[in-house]
């Protein structure tokens, strides 16, 4: 079989593969994140991609190229491989965008990893999003490879030497300022022409025994409850004609100890509420977070309290998914979103 | 017919715990032994996006999808955290790349509610322009994507070499074809000159032109109709109730539109409608977009006519000159929003995007920031339109919700 194999690549036939090869270079299609958009671009009318014998096929199982577009997470990097094994030999990878090279944008994400521990990589094209015309320059320096047997840039610049005894370059300081001991109020108020909100409080404070009810802002009311208290004062606001929930969203305070799980309700159904938000907070105590689950009264906060307990922990009892990863991959770390996890700093470098 | 039962011991697959299927085993259990198949599409498929969806069926009849997302999940809300408010300005627009004004105009509009910075009437109106632009990009997008979906290739090809001519606006004003962050805290990065304006009203005709042969070869094709009408059906009750967003909310009858009820920039200054269905199937969803295109066309031109003259940065922001340019580090690194949230909502292509800025009043860092898409707003509803259709009317339904997963996973 291997003499087989080292006659088809080297004997007689082997230029004619090599040609096959190169001229029918169909990338399997594995969209990976937000570069997709300019992959389309290349292979639509625009560019037209199909012209040098590129085009988009569905299975891995007939493709020799895999083009990763973009950020790879750590979910995801278990399908890069999977697809990538599954394609025949030769296999060539190409990574387009800046996140792939080293995370771009993204570089100290908790959640991303870099293509080129997951798949050998042949070439990368940088840009955030490169334009197609970078994507198909990339694909014919790979036919080129198919041919030659090396990978070469296709971008040179002229080299240009360092002064000698130059003096080493002060660093700037880092421009960010960063409180320590931040005071995060959530329901700050604001002084703002809005009759109807005026309104609105006054009928929320007789219906619901809240400890604050604050305007923070045009058509922004927030509501202080006790956590207990959250889905007795949803079952209210429910009737008071506010059918969904907006966000589900929650606040890490290390330093008072607690977090703040809101709630923003809003309305489809009824025509003045339509534009008002109604921030629902209750504070929780850090070492037992837990809250009561919504999913059931209002089923649109079901995917966003899944969310938030992959975030940062919050036990909503009752949410059908507690316990369990959703958004996040299997190994990522466990409540990134705390405020004790931390990023790898960026720096200034020489 | 009468049934028989058969004893055979039913084990879930090996491969669900290598594979990283996050069902639970007595689930899959359960779906041996009632006689149903799970079936997995994705992560890898030859539609576009990348995200699992484990499919219950019984028959063909899907009984139950659960969403496997945050295949596309780069931590945008914890790296938000840890960079100046002006270093958020392209992070916040990755979500969805085509549709980057619409986000980039929601995360400003949150500083500068915060902030209390008045924008320039002109700058006002590039923005709603911008945002018009990237609201037909995301439709026309969306419209090839579902052609992708359903195997119709002229129907790809056509709307992204329409989306040329919306890339190449893009770049005339800000010099990116995606990407731009042209939009800053008070005002936008630069002037736009009248020939670019013109060449973007002249653009505007040229592709409702071709449009018009769009929606002969596609949108009134009988293929697409027979595979779009009466499939994946939301009610308006169920729409409201799993709090769907965007124009598949307007497909199911209820009149939602962020810059109706809410209008930001000059949307309350021009002239629009909010196209409504009553249908809520896949090809409701589909009028409704083609629909809108025409709408924000309009405003588009609206907004280039009514163009006024002035400064395009706020006097708060650049005090000296008349642009940003050469001082934006100087003047924008340094700031520190007051104590207290922000909220906004914008209506992208697909719906509202939720900005929810937290700032503890002395870092010029936000202590958190919160966005909500709305691929993530109408997952929920997307999954409930899926039961009881057919497994073959899957990419028909996936399709006709535009479904981005980077946009959903953020």
């Amino acid at each position: 079989m291997d003499e087989f194999i080292d006659f088809v690549r080297g004997g007689p036939l082997g230029p004619i593969k090599k040609w096959g090869t190169r001229w029918s270079l169909w990338p399997v299609h594995l969209v990976t994140a937000c570069c997709g958009a300019e992959l389309a671009h290349a292979f639509a009318c625009g560019y037209d991609g199909e012209r040098i014998g590129a085009l988009n096929y569905g299975i891995a199982r007939q493709t020799n190229l895999i083009i990763v577009e973009g950020a790879i997470t750590r979910k995801m990097a278990r399908v890069l491989r999977v697809t990538w094994e599954q394609m025949p030999d030769p296999k060539f990878v190409i990574v387009m965008g800046a996140c792939g090279l080293e995370g771009g944008l993204f570089w100290n994400g908790y959640h991303l990893v870099k293509p080129s521990d997951v798949v050998p990589v042949d070439f990368f094209i940088p840009g955030c999003p490169p334009t197609p015309e970078a994507l198909l320059r990339g694909i014919r320096q790979l036919q080129d490879k198919i041919v030659t047997g090396e990978a070469k840039t296709s971008a040179t610049f002229s080299e240009i030497m360092l002064e000698q005894g130059r003096k080493p370059r002060v660093l700037p300081k880092s421009p960010k300022k960063v409180s320590k001991a931040p005071a995060v109020l959530v329901n700050v108020p604001k002084q703002v022409e809005w009759e109807f909100g005026e309104k609105l409080v006054e009928e929320l404070k007789a219906k619901i025994d809240a400890k604050s009810i604050t305007i923070t802002g045009k058509n922004r009311i927030a509501v202080k409850v006790e956590r207990d208290y959250i889905p007795k004062a949803a079952l209210k606001l429910r009737d008071m004609g506010f059918d969904h929930v907006k966000n589900v969203n929650v606040v890490d305070v290390p330093n008072e100890d607690k977090f703040i799980v809101e709630y923003h309700f809003s309305s489809y159904s009824v025509k003045e509420l339509m534009p008002v938000v109604v921030n629902v907070f209750a504070d929780v105590p850090r070492d037992e977070p837990e809250v009561k689950s919504l999913a059931k009264i209002f089923p649109s906060a079901d995917y966003l309290e899944r969310e938030m307990h992959d975030f940062f922990g919050v036990v909503f009892e009752g949410n059908p998914w507690t316990g369990r990863k959703f958004l996040l991959a299997p190994d990522a770390p466990e409540y990134p979103l705390r405020k004790d996890f931390k990023l790898e700093k960026e720096v200034y470098v020489r | 017919m009468e049934e028989y039962a058969i004893d055979i011991p039913v084990e879930p697959p090996k491969e669900l715990r290598s594979l990283f299927i996050p069902i639970p085993p007595d689930y899959v259990e359960d779906v041996y032994k009632s006689d149903d198949f799970l079936v997995l599409v994705g992560p890898q498929h030859p539609g576009s996006g990348h995200m699992r969806l484990i499919v219950r069926v019984k028959g063909d009849i899907i009984q139950e999808v659960i969403p496997d997302p945050g295949y596309v999940h780069r931590s945008m809300e914890k790296l938000a955290e840890n960079r100046l408010y002006i270093q958020n300005i392209p992070l916040v627009e990755r979500p969805a790349i085509m549709d980057a004004p619409n986000f980039n105009l929601g995360y400003i509009r949150a500083i500068e509610e915060a902030l209390d910075i008045e924008v320039p009437e002109r700058a006002k109106y590039i923005r709603t322009m911008l945002a018009e632009l990237g609201r037909v990009g995301t439709h026309l997008y969306d419209a090839a994507i579902l052609a992708v979906f359903m195997g119709h290739t002229t129907g790809f090809m056509y709307p992204f070499g329409l989306r040329e001519l919306i890339c190449e606006a893009l770049v005339r004003v800000t010099g990116a074809r995606f990407t731009s962050s042209f939009i800053i805290p008070g005002g936008v990065r630069r002037d736009v000159d009248d020939s670019t304006f013109k060449w973007i009203y002249d653009m505007t005709l040229a592709m409702e032109r071709r449009l018009k042969s769009f929606e002969r070869i596609f949108v009134k094709n009988p293929t697409v109709i027979a595979r779009l009408k009466d499939v994946g059906v939301l009610t308006k009750e169920e729409a409201i109730k799993y709090g769907v967003v965007g124009p598949f909310l307007r497909a199911s009858g209820v009149e939602y539109d962020v810059r109706k009820v809410e209008p930001y920039e000059v949307y309350d200054e021009l002239a629009w409608d909010m196209p409504v269905s009553d249908a809520g199937d896949g090809y409701s969803r589909l009028l409704v977009r083609v629909n809108e295109v025409g709408q924000s066309l309009s405003v588009v031109r609206q907004c280039i006519k009514q163009m006024p003259e002035g400064r395009v940065i706020s006097d708060q922001i650049a005090e000296k000159g008349e642009d940003i340019r050469g001082s934006f580090y100087d003047s924008l690194y340094d700031l520190v929003l007051p104590s207290g949230e922000y909220t906004t909502l914008t209506e992208g292509a697909r719906g509202t995007i939720i900005y929810s800025i937290i700032s503890d009043g002395e870092s010029n860092v936000p202590y958190r920031v919160r966005i909500v898409t709305p691929g993530w707003l109408y997952l929920r509803g997307f999954m409930e339109s899926m039961k009881g259709e057919r497994l073959a009317d899957l990419q028909a339904i996936y399709g006709s919700f535009g479904y981005f997963p980077p946009e959903a996973d953020r």
